[in-house]
């Protein structure tokens, strides 16, 4: 099953030579069959001083030091760079490499393909190379393998067409998912369009509202007293803004309390997983980090205070309570505006003066303060708190626009990241970001969450471990099974996901997990394996890595024998 | 040497000292196991014996024969030793019996009168038993204690001298007064008992409260009044916050044993050192403490010293030019062998060549018989062959338990081992088990499996079986206390499990938490543990898997030394203490009984590793060195443990490739990967914490070299398998040291880190240090020696400087001998049963060689029945013949009927002599075969290669030249 590929290929291979095949010795492919034509003489393949008689094929004999003379049988299996060294039997420098891709097995009724040599005749039936038993020829032990082809190949084509039928399934996702994708971006584009229009026009909105502002203010300026306001109105201001911080104030605190009460039940948690791990440990078989472990959490109980926080909890269960008429602060005293005094009236000097006597005093006056104060003789009051209403609402004009024109510009700036940022060959992870996809594997259940981070859950109990935050992508050479229903990663390059920095592992680095991708039909995590400790591998099929147009993925070749 | 290497040693002091800075000194609790003074039986015989050496020959051992109690009978002297207990002169009756065997080995046995008669008390109301241990021979001995009809006794009133042995060549001179015994051969005497008037019986005695204070743990004695004896350890002792309770007191047996004129001694494993012995007492440079054996689970051990580790094989042998003898020390409680060597120079002018050394030793256990056997050789092989008659010889393994094993702890799920095994065959590298640990068991309950991680052992199984390759799993004797696991709630309910002092289960920490130990001491135990693996009963195994025993010291890891308290009671309330160190064995061969016969009438030969081991434990499996540690002197410490435990007739040993502590650099896996080939146990393991290190993970150029060495293991299956069959009938060793195989070679004779493997004439010298680019051999004779690899020749005696790079194994064949291989790689070594042999005639100086082969099916027990072929291959006078030196059975017909198919395919001649030149065929059998000859080239040797022959290997043919 494993030979897919290697069957596709040699299918397409084997139809232009058929002809020359009841000629061939055993094991030779109709590539090679040219080679063993000559009835007169065989010569090895690579290494043509090497005359032998044709009777000198195949006669479990390796005369050949490329193998060559040895196409049915298992006689120069020795000659490999793998086994012992030893001296060749041939004279001179020859080519020792191996001339044959392996022993070529004809699987009439399904696909040819070649076995490794050193699988002839060892007495196992291999059926997922040689369907038709032909690797067994010899029987040794009684070995015989029945020629199966006829029911593996129906199998096979079954499955073939549903391997096929969800490889064109996963080209359509593929391209709905390219497509999903280039909405969302398009999306993005639009987004940015359509704020980059709105800061534009936010912008001159700011523009002129700042200036009105200053405006206001530059004459505001120059009051010595606001009319209406005055003190009884920074009372009511200071008493409105105390009463938004001390709400503000106590909403965290209540927030921080329940964080607190968390925080204190993990520790008792880990506490006693501690105690018991101090009780339960082994003395004699762990290793240096778990007796330092015991130590520092021995040391950790030592120092322990039992502190009594039962009146500190009462307080601040006490200041937690909203206030009201007659707990804590009551506002209302204090929202309410006071009546004028009558020391205010006394500084309204200008409404004795007639009109307009006194709107020119007072332009004049303005002007000096202004001046004055442009000057630095006069201090400035604007800061002081008496500010009019007229200042307070052109500023807040201003600044409502201004800092709607900061959030714009900062989506804007994210929205331009989002566009920058890689998501993948045709931005194709756009379209899966956000989503999960979760796997029930041993004691675990893995989830893998796109672009995001990847977690593990034991079934035995306690939370989410996370795997790893995602942080790029790159490429991978793997050399893997593909299973009967065409799920697994196969041969050649492959896209990943690298998620670093999980949670810490006990006695071992952050964990991390290398997400390996294939092409499927649907977003399915396949394989999860803890390759060293705390360093996870996910393989993954999903449509979003499917090559283009159905080509095969990088780097796909014929598996070697 | 090489200028290089002054370099790569100071950067080995280097990066030592660089790990002594950075690492916390990674090395066993030291304070977990005691020293001698922490044991209160050993310090008291060392002290008996500084006592005895301090009076020199005014020491008067009180230990005497009275000539009247003699009685000789069919090879046997039986009589009563007196010891004399106190000034009075008040005696205590000690029967001796001297056994004279038919295989010419002796026996000596003292046992205690009033123990034998329960003639004491106990104190604690104990349930223990009265008499001393006397069961340790039901467990270690197997046959060969047939008497002596030969033997004669002749007495006067001092001694008794009795002959006996091949061609009476030996005798015995039993002396009265003081008592002691001289083993002679051929008039010299080789063997001395009580020389040193070392011999110690604490007999029992009540015990008399005197005022003597209390002595708590970590204080010092007070001294004892002088002349009154030191009892401080006679009723009570503490170690580790155990308290031991000591009902029958002191009882400790000593001897003292020296061989004269014998300057080295080997044996007594298992310890972490070198082949030849150490001395333990005098002078610097030596051990302080005596070799010790009590089985335990040392964590982390260290290298060259006499601490004990998991396994004990009480058997000595000393060797000196032309002459080995040996000594087997019958005593299963914990026992302390002090060593010493003296120095004789009487005349002053042979000082040099002509000095003598003797070595004296001095055994002492803490309770239980004094049972000697003495082997007079004269040859090392006769020694080991006598002691196996005894303890039986190595199980004829199961072919493929010597092929590669591939373990680690742990592998995580069956898809997980089912996916290493798919990429060995990815890689074409051989392999025949793989291993799991501990976790593959549900919450460490054995006979079940983890249901989450592996839901399909037998779907794991059924893979492993296309390529014939075996799983083998660990079961341990601790059972998890957990109620609704059925397999303690039985052990509880038959009352099979080992009890405390008191008669409850006794209840101990090990992997699962809470447990108890099965008490293998027991029949009906052995009985309940062989239903426990029937495939029905084992749901999930199958024929394919196999087992491991581990943690059978026991290790308790709230226990005293991490193991089980002395005062446990096994099966007969024998105390723990008695039978300490055969219990690792008693659950081995549970096991072993169990693995025998899983279907009805499916028998199969058993393969059980085990860590603890004694005497005889070498007929129920193979053992490991335990939890090495993955540094280059944990490498090199592998040789001599292993070469030990061969000549101490347990050859099936290995020490795990890579390391299992830490992670091995890849220069270093490389070079285990080469050692391990030549381990007869080769099994790569790691532990739980460390980086996977299957060998395709290593890269290039490392997996090409691992696996050319894992190949070339495979290749030379054939030789090893014979090697097993030679061991398995005579007990010599597979990995044979000088001495053994060159025994007037004094040059030879501490050498441990070369070997002979079997017959072969393989001459193997792994590299185990690093960054060595040669190793110099020593070639102990003036034969020919072939680099296995290029046939280039090298010359003896002495040393040669053979070119060791990375990639190359310093492997030599020495001339004269034939070597039978099978070159053709396949996945596993079931798949090469029917593949031919390829033999290689390695020419000696004489022109001549022989070697053997031995074949079977590998499995069964047919070959009891004949159904095997084993041959011999000569060449001389231009002819190479093979004949049949099988004995015909039962099946041997039917056997070689499978065998007809199994030639040779061709036949290699190292070293073939010019005037083959010309020669281009020969005659094989009936036909004509051809001949291809290479002449010398440089420093390589000529071979010539017939192709072809089309001889079978069951067959007698010829090949004339």
């Amino acid at each position: 099953m494993r030979r897919i590929e290697a069957l596709v290929l040699l299918s397409t291979l084997s139809t232009g030579i058929f002809a020359a095949e009841s000629s061939r010795p055993r094991g030779v492919s109709p590539e090679f069959a040219k080679f063993y034509k000559d009835t007169e003489s065989f010569t090895c393949i690579s290494n043509p001083s090497i005359k032998l008689k044709p009777e000198q094929i195949n006669d479990e004999y390796c005369d050949c030091p490329d193998g060559s003379d040895e196409p049915g049988t298992a006689a120069c299996t020795y000659l490999s760079s793998l086994s012992p060294p030893q001296p060749i039997s041939s004279i001179g420098k020859p080519n020792t490499t191996l001339a044959l891709p392996g022993f070529y097995c004809k699987n009439k009724g399904h696909i040819p393909s070649y076995i490794p040599h050193t699988y002839v005749n060892d007495g196992v039936c291999d059926y997922e190379f040689c369907c038709d038993g032909s690797d067994e020829w010899a029987g040794v032990g009684g070995t015989k393998c029945e020629d199966k082809c006829k029911e593996i190949g129906k199998e096979w084509k079954r499955l073939d067409d549903i391997r096929q039928k969800s490889a064109r399934n996963a080209q359509k996702r593929r391209v709905e998912l390219v497509n999903e994708a280039q909405a969302l971006r398009a999306g993005v584009e639009i987004k940015i369009g359509r704020l980059e229009q709105e800061i534009k026009v936010q912008e001159g909105k700011a523009e002129e509202l700042k200036k009105k502002y200053e405006e206001i203010e530059r004459r505001e300026r120059g009051r010595v007293v606001q009319t209406g306001g005055g003190k009884a109105s920074k009372v009511t201001i200071l008493a409105g803004l105390a009463k938004a911080r001390v709400e503000e104030l106590r909403e965290s605190l209540v927030k921080v309390t329940g964080k607190r009460n968390a925080l204190k039940e993990k520790v008792k948690e880990l506490e006693a997983i501690l105690s018991t791990f101090k009780e339960e440990y082994n003395p004699n078989f762990n290793d240096e980090g778990v007796k330092r472990a015991v130590k520092s959490w021995e040391d950790y109980a030592a120092n322990k205070v039992e502190e009594d926080e039962s009146a500190e909890d009462r307080d601040l269960e006490e200041i937690s309570k909203p206030d009201t008429e007659s707990e804590g602060i009551n506002w209302a005293e204090w929202e309410t505006e006071d009546e004028e005094s009558d020391v205010d009236a006394l500084y309204k000097f200008e409404e004795y003066l007639p009109t307009q006597v006194r709107s020119w005093v007072h332009q004049k006056l303005t002007d000096l303060r202004i001046l004055l104060i442009e000057n630095g003789i006069l201090a400035d009051n604007a800061n002081s708190g008496t500010e009019s209403k007229a200042v307070t609402d052109a500023r807040s004009a201003f600044q409502t626009v201004n800092d709607d024109l900061g959030i714009k510009s900062s989506s804007l700036g994210d929205l331009r990241n989002d566009l920058e940022k890689d998501y993948g060959p045709d931005d194709i992870f756009r379209a899966l970001k956000g989503t999960c996809v979760s796997k029930d594997s041993g004691e675990y259940e893995y989830e893998l969450c796109w672009l995001d981070q990847t977690k593990q859950k034991s079934k035995k109990g306690g939370g989410h471990t996370g795997m790893g935050n995602f942080v790029r992508f790159d490429r991978m050479v793997v050399d893997e099974e593909v299973g009967a229903d065409g799920k697994g990663l196969g041969k050649g390059e492959r896209l990943v996901l690298v998620y670093e920095n999980g949670q810490h592992c006990w006695n071992g680095p952050n964990r991390q997990t290398t997400v390996v991708l294939a092409c499927a039909e649907k977003d399915e995590v396949w394989k999860v394996v803890e390759q060293e400790k705390c360093m996870y591998r996910m393989d993954v099929g999903t449509p979003a890595a499917c090559e283009e147009g159905g080509k095969k993925e990088k780097g796909e070749k014929k598996d070697e024998l | 040497m090489r200028p290089s290497s002054t370099l790569s040693n100071t950067w080995t002091a280097l990066s030592i000292a660089a790990l002594c800075l950075f690492t916390p000194a990674v090395s066993v609790k030291h304070e977990n196991f005691k020293t001698c003074d922490q044991s209160g039986f050993c310090k008291r015989n060392r002290h008996y014996a500084d006592k005895a050496t301090g009076l020199g020959s005014q020491w008067e051992a009180p230990y005497r024969i009275t000539p009247e109690s003699l009685s000789w009978k069919n090879g046997q002297l039986q009589g009563t030793i007196l010891k004399t207990i106190n000034t009075a002169g008040e005696t205590v009756n000690l029967p001796l019996t001297i056994s004279f065997l038919e295989s010419g080995s002796a026996r000596v046995t003292i046992d205690e009168e009033k123990r034998q008669k329960g003639e004491i008390a106990l104190r604690h109301d104990s349930k223990a038993r009265k008499e001393r241990y006397n069961e340790a021979e039901g467990w270690a001995i197997v046959g060969g204690l047939d008497l002596s009809k030969a033997a004669t006794e002749e007495r006067d009133d001092s001694r008794s001298i009795i002959t006996y042995g091949p061609e009476g060549k030996f005798q015995a001179v039993v002396t009265f007064a003081p008592f002691g015994i001289d083993f002679k051969r051929e008039e010299t005497t080789q063997i001395k008992f009580n020389d040193r008037g070392l011999l110690n019986m604490e007999h029992w005695r009540p015990k008399v409260e005197n005022p003597a204070p209390e002595v708590k743990e970590g204080e010092e004695a007070p001294p004892a009044l002088p002349d009154a004896e030191d009892e401080s350890t006679w009723w009570e002792e503490t170690f580790g916050g155990n308290t031991d309770s000591k009902a029958r007191g002191p009882e400790s047996v000593a001897l003292d044993i020296s061989f004269p004129g014998y300057e080295h001694v080997f044996g007594i494993p298992e310890h972490a050192g070198s082949l030849s012995l150490k001395e333990t007492r005098q002078s610097s440079g030596n051990h302080q403490d005596p070799y010790r054996l009590y089985n335990a689970d040392v964590f982390e051990y260290i290298m060259d010293s006499p601490m004990t580790l998991y396994g004990a094989i009480p058997f000595m042998q000393a060797h000196k030019k032309d002459s080995t003898v040996g000594v087997f020390w019958l005593n299963a409680a914990e026992t302390w062998i002090d060593v010493i060597k003296e120095k004789e120079a009487h005349n002053p002018l042979s000082l040099g060549i002509g000095s003598k050394t003797d070595t004296k030793t001095h055994w002492f256990s803490e309770s239980g018989l004094i049972d000697v056997f003495v082997f007079l050789g004269p040859t090392a092989k006769e020694v080991t062959k006598a002691y196996g008659e005894l303890t039986g010889y190595t199980q004829l393994p199961q072919e493929f338990s010597i092929a590669y094993h591939q373990c680690r702890w742990n592998y995580n799920t069956d898809e997980d081992v089912k996916d290493v095994d798919r990429k060995m065959s990815k890689h074409q590298i051989p392999y025949d088990v793989i291993w799991l640990d501990i976790e593959y068991t549900d919450d460490k309950q054995y006979f079940t499996w983890d249901p989450l991680q592996f839901p399909n052992p037998i779907g794991m199984l059924e893979q492993l079986d296309q390529s014939e390759r075996k799983l083998v799993a660990i079961i341990d004797p601790h059972i998890k206390n957990k109620d609704g696991y059925h397999i303690v709630e039985e052990l509880k309910k038959k009352d099979l499990a080992v009890h405390n002092k008191d008669g409850n289960i006794y209840e101990g920490w090990c992997w699962p938490g809470s447990s108890h130990w099965v008490d293998c001491f027991n029949p009906a135990a052995i009985t309940w543990w062989k239903g426990l693996f029937k495939y029905d009963a084992f749901k999930g195994s199958m024929a394919n898997l196999f087992i491991w025993n581990d943690m059978n010291e026991p290790s308790v890891f709230n226990g005293p030394e991490t193991t089980m308290p002395k005062d446990n009671l096994h099966y007969g309330n024998w105390e723990h203490r008695d039978v300490h160190n055969i219990n690792g064995m008693t659950f081995h061969n549970a096991t072993y009984q169990a693995m025998l016969e899983r279907k009805k009438g499916e028998v199969r030969r058993p393969f059980v590793l085990t860590r603890s081991f004694y005497a005889g434990s070498q007929r129920l499996g193979a053992m490991w060195t335990g939890d090495n540690q993955a540094s280059w002197d944990h490498l090199a410490a592998g040789f001599p443990m292993i070469i030990n435990n061969g000549i101490a007739g347990f050859p099936f040993a290995g020490a795990d490739v890579g390391g299992f502590f830490g992670n091995p650099e890849k220069d270093l896996l490389t070079r285990w990967y080469q050692a391990g080939a030549f381990y007869p146990f080769f099994r790569g393991h790691a532990h739980i914490d460390t980086r996977r290190r299957e060998p395709y993970l290593a890269g290039e150029p490392y997996t090409g070299i691992i696996t050319q060495a894992l190949r070339l293991r495979y290749a030379l299956l054939p030789a090893w398998y014979t090697a097993f069959h030679e061991a398995s009938v005579n007990g010599t060793p597979i990995l044979r040291p000088h001495y053994f195989e060159y025994p007037a070679d004094e040059t030879g004779f501490a050498i441990d880190d070369q070997f002979f493997v079997g017959g072969t004439g393989l001459l193997a010298k792994p590299v185990v240090t690093e960054n060595a680019e040669s190793v110099d051999i020593y070639l102990p004779d003036d034969e020919i020696y072939y680099d296995y690899f290029n046939y280039e020749k090298y010359s003896g005696q002495g040393k040669v400087t053979v070119a060791a790079p990375l990639e190359k194994i310093p492997l030599l064949m020495q001339g004269g001998h034939i070597i039978p291989r099978k070159d053709r790689p396949r996945r596993s070594s079931g798949l090469m049963k029917w593949d031919p042999y390829t033999l290689v005639i390695v020419l000696g100086k004489s022109g001549s060689a022989t070697g053997e082969l031995y074949v079977d099916d590998g499995e069964t027990f047919g070959y009891q029945q004949g159904a095997y072929i084993h041959r011999t291959f000569e060449f001389s006078n231009s002819v190479l013949e093979s004949k049949n030196i099988a004995t015909k059975g039962k099946l041997t017909d039917k056997y070689l009927k499978t065998m007809k198919t199994v030639g040779v395919e061709k036949v290699v001649i190292v070293g073939a002599p010019k005037e083959w030149a010309e020669k281009s065929s020969v005659k094989a059998g009936k036909e004509d075969a051809r001949l291809e000859y290479h002449a010398e080239e440089g420093k390589n040797a000529a071979w010539a290669v017939v192709k072809a022959p089309k001889v079978l290997i069951g067959e007698d043919w010829k090949i004339e030249f």
